[in-house]
């Protein structure tokens, strides 16, 4: 279980999110962004390593 | 809302290039993760859940093969038949990612609508200002009635209150006990 402080954050986020409409999603994108592009970055260069595509199944539960 | 075409996301690209294909075939919602993110939630997720209406196989196949000349492949099987019979008419999800990137996200995991709730969900789908997405989501009271009622992770709990306080003027709260008392009798009887 995360502590209160944790929570206290998500709250202090969601009224930043709500008393700026227009600003939040620029300071959010490079963020969200950088997740996909790291892990796309990782699954490519995991498919060119021996059973690398095997690998990337058994990561994606297939 | 007038934010630039360049602060979507990368989730915001695949999720509205997804939805312009999966629109011309049969309704559908966006639901889980996505909502709480597409609201400003600072977490990151790789998969999108969506909910379609329940069609017949045929009208699946046409859905897959516009997905597959758009760009997107399935990550389960390239036969649209065997997705069908395999995964979603026994109630498994299956999976899309774009095309050429080795399986990597984001993905779009989709379920077909398989009872009442998920109907009620379609039926009353929404779209959202604040998203700044031209996309379908299942309405507001549902994702928390889900997320407090059937989900329960911290990680839900925390998507559940986020919305409150980004909709807090608006909220149903009887509509979210509603859906609390449908989950209880659809949901949480089958554990």
């Amino acid at each position: 279980m995360r502590d209160k402080s944790h929570m206290e954050q998500v709250e202090r986020w969601a009224e930043h999110v709500k008393n700026n409409p227009q600003t939040w999603k620029k300071q959010l994108k490079p963020f969200l962004d950088a997740q996909i592009i790291m892990a796309i970055r990782f699954y490519n260069k995991l498919a060119q390593t021996p059973e690398g595509r095997e690998k990337i199944k058994l990561l994606r539960n297939l | 809302m007038d934010r630039k075409i360049d602060d979507k996301t990368i989730l915001d690209k695949f999720v509205e290039d997804f939805v312009e294909v999966v629109e011309k075939h049969c309704k559908y919602i966006i639901v889980s993760g996505f909502v709480a993110i597409a609201h400003g939630r600072s977490r990151g997720t790789e998969d999108i859940d969506m909910i379609i209406e329940r069609i017949p196989k045929e009208n699946f196949i046409n859905l897959h093969t516009s997905l597959i000349n758009s760009g997107f492949e399935c990550m389960q099987s390239e036969k649209p038949d065997k997705i069908y019979d395999d995964y979603l008419i026994r109630g498994d999800s299956i999976r899309y990612t774009r095309a050429g990137i080795n399986l990597g996200p984001p993905e779009m995991e989709i379920k077909l609508a398989k009872d009442e709730l998920d109907n009620y969900q379609i039926s009353t789908r929404q779209k959202f200002p604040l998203t700044d997405l031209d996309v379908y989501f299942s309405n507001i009271e549902i994702n928390i009635a889900f997320k407090e009622e059937l989900l329960k992770s911290d990680k839900d709990m925390e998507d559940a209150r986020h919305l409150r306080i980004i909709y807090k003027e608006d909220l149903n709260e009887e509509e979210i006990n509603k859906i609390k008392e449908k989950i209880k009798k659809l949901r949480l009887k089958e554990e």
